[in-house]
């Protein structure tokens, strides 16, 4: 099916319903889930103690505690919730001529990456990836900056099938 | 290895007035330690004299070492002794050649060859430096090569290329002149550069170097002594000295600005000769440019709010690689298509950045009236967020916060009135400013990527920003059309650059 066509037809009160394409793996929510928390722990920490141990010295006013708990708890809320609402609205879809993907929570962004214009198509899976058996699928265009389009929380075996269909369509052979 | 196929068209070593040049160095970086030993430690003059034969020394081995060669193929330049260290350009790769000759080396006779790749860091290989005859000859062969290979696309790397006649090597190829500035509109162009910004930026720096020299405190008594003096007139004296003084300021920085214009655009001639766009320019330091039409990425047409009242404007080219942001100038001027012009006189001379551009007849649209509505509840929801953050610090004066609301209003129905864009038969093009002008071209076929973009206000709405990526810079940004409109303008954007880098991939792989 061509992308194209397929995503400008939305309705845009229905698109939610409506939109068709993949998804990404489903435990890719809880890799995200582990390692945004680890993060939100660990600046909330630092915050909190911060706070705690500079508040004497620096004179700060009696609410900077309450306010870097508020912080904190924000920090950790998002760490929640931000995992399972970007992996429900993430879908993308790859044919010989596009690689399209939407993705986001308050800011939706919708990419379209001509299959010919790509540089080169890098595969990358970090310590914690290869736990899960997950990739990243990374495509370069031209220039410099905002160059790099990203597709996380593949299955390996299904970033490298996106891989070589996207070499095939260039025709290129993989060996 | 090169392969066999790649004739030797050029080569060459460096001009030997290149050494008095590594002389002169060496004298400029030896003379702080050299006057140094004179007045206080005489160690200080040994190290004058080893910085001094460094830098000679340096000079002559890369001078003697120092090798380039054009082939049919590729750029090599080849230098050093212990560390050998050679650099090879395929020519397709070369997106620009320039020229860069100091007065120094005008005296000389001598010029820099700036050798530029998509690479992003601008300069890929400099030659410095030829005479000026070796530098023009270099840049026609270049030119001619290129071209050449542009005629017979089966000239890639797999096939043979010696079928290149040295005859349109040698031949000089027809110039047509685009655009010749005046000395009128390049002090216009000083005299309309708003540079309050970066004069504040200097002040800020002299205040700071003042600071640290223990000035300050003198220049306070100075600074005082001047209101308690200024303090003796009645008020409207005082105020229209004061008013004088930065009157003068201004009269003082315009001029200055004058001055850098007239010395860096001084004759500044745009020339087209087989496409590719040549401009050269400058008085005390002559610069050259050769940009093939083909890697024009963006044009961008700039008219800040005294030049847009004046109804001038100045024009700019990013070729791959630009790295710089949009508002940054390149150094030297290197972007600058047209220093400055008549608007009519731009409208006139834009096809010949952008051929093609002269059949554009697709009608201009407006985005959506709703952009106001986006732009003002933002200012309303950052207004209150002002004014309850500010209400503990401030009490009720916190209010005046609220104000930012109608200034956000106006200003949205001016953005709203300031933008405009359309999709011609290949090019993209989009006006934005709210006071000032700023359009921007892009040729379809150079499409890199195309985003849709939509926040929480922009959702409710109904509508969408369309991000273009090219090669050269930041994406350009349409701004709140209605989603139907930006969907098939995302859409007919992807289809035209996959079409275009199919076409180039079929003539490369011919």
């Amino acid at each position: 099916m061509n992308p194209t066509e397929d995503v400008g037809g939305l309705d845009p009160v229905r698109e939610a319903a409506l939109c068709s394409g993949e998804r990404l793996e489903a435990r890719v929510v809880v890799l995200w889930l582990l390692t945004g928390i680890a993060r939100a722990a660990v600046m909330s920490f630092a915050m909190i103690f911060g706070v705690d141990a500079l508040r004497v010295e620096a004179g700060l006013p009696s609410w900077a505690a309450d306010a870097a708990w508020v912080l904190s708890a924000l920090l950790v809320f998002t760490a929640v919730v931000a995992p399972p609402w970007t992996y429900a609205t993430y879908r993308f879809a790859a044919d010989d001529r596009l690689l399209s993907m939407r993705y986001g929570m308050l800011f939706v962004e919708d990419r379209r990456i001509p299959v010919p214009r790509m540089q080169h198509v890098d595969i990358t899976r970090g310590p914690i990836e290869r736990l899960f058996g997950l990739a990243t699928l990374v495509v370069f265009t031209a220039g410099n900056e905002g160059s790099a389009f990203r597709v996380p929380g593949l299955s390996k075996a299904r970033a490298e099938g996106l891989r070589d269909q996207i070499l095939r369509a260039r025709g290129l052979d993989v060996v | 290895m090169p392969p066999a196929s790649a004739a030797v068209v050029l080569q060459g070593h460096l001009h030997p007035a290149v050494l008095l040049l590594r002389l002169l160095d060496g004298l400029r970086h030896a003379a702080l330690p050299t006057l140094l030993g004179a007045l206080a430690e005489p160690i200080f003059l040994v190290i004058g004299a080893a910085v001094f034969l460094l830098h000679v020394g340096y000079g002559l081995l890369r001078y003697l070492t120092f090798q380039y060669t054009l082939t049919t193929e590729e750029l090599r330049t080849r230098e050093g002794v212990l560390h050998r260290q050679e650099r090879r350009i395929p020519i397709d790769r070369i997106q620009d050649v320039g020229f860069e000759s100091t007065i120094l080396r005008r005296a000389l006779g001598l010029a820099v060859v700036r050798v530029e790749t998509a690479s992003g860091q601008g300069v890929e290989a400099a030659l410095d430096s030829l005479s000026r005859v070796d530098a023009e000859g270099f840049r026609e062969s270049l030119l001619a090569l290129r071209s050449a290979r542009a005629r017979m696309p089966s000239c890639d790397a797999t096939s043979d290329s010696q079928g290149v006649p040295a005859a349109a090597i040698a031949a000089p190829q027809p110039e047509w002149t685009v655009f010749v500035v005046d000395t009128g509109m390049l002090l216009l162009r000083g005299l309309s550069d708003l540079r309050f910004g970066a004069m504040a930026v200097a002040a800020f720096g002299a205040y700071e170097i003042a600071d640290q020299l223990g000035v300050v405190t003198q220049l306070q008594g100075v600074g005082d002594s001047f209101f308690g003096w200024l303090s003796r007139f009645p008020w409207f004296i005082a105020a229209g000295m004061l008013l004088a003084l930065v009157a003068a300021a201004l009269a003082l920085s315009a001029a200055f600005a004058a001055v850098g214009n007239l010395l860096a655009f001084h004759g500044f001639r745009l020339t087209l000769r087989q496409n590719a766009l040549c401009c050269r320019f400058g008085l005390l330091t002559t610069r050259q440019k050769t940009l093939p039409r083909a890697r024009i990425q963006r044009v961008r047409v700039e008219q800040t709010w005294l030049r847009r009242l004046l109804g001038v404007g100045v024009v700019r080219a990013d070729s791959a690689g630009a790295g710089r942001g949009v508002d940054d100038e390149a150094p030297g001027g290197f972007d600058v298509l047209v220093p400055l012009a008549r608007a009519a006189r731009i409208d006139a001379l834009l096809p010949a950045a952008l051929p093609g551009l002269e059949r554009a007849a697709a009608p201009v649209r407006r985005a959506s009236p709703r952009l106001v509505a986006r732009l003002v509840a933002r200012g309303c929801i950052e207004a209150t967020c002002a004014a309850v953050v500010l209400w503990p610090l401030y009490g009720s004066a916190a209010l005046l916060g609220l104000c930012w609301a109608p200034i956000a209003w106006v200003r949205a129905v001016l953005l709203w009135h300031g933008i405009a864009f359309a999709l011609f038969d290949e090019h993209l093009f989009l006006r934005s400013g709210a006071i000032g002008s700023y359009q921007v071209f892009v040729p379809t076929a150079k499409v890199q990527a195309v985003s849709l973009r939509r926040g929480p206000i922009q959702r409710l709405l109904g509508l969408a920003e369309v991000a273009v990526f090219v090669a050269g810079g930041p994406p350009t940004r349409v701004p709140d059309l209605d989603l139907p409109t930006a969907m098939a303008l995302c859409g007919d954007l992807a289809d035209r650059a996959a079409h275009a880098a199919w076409r180039e991939w079929r003539t490369v792989a011919v």
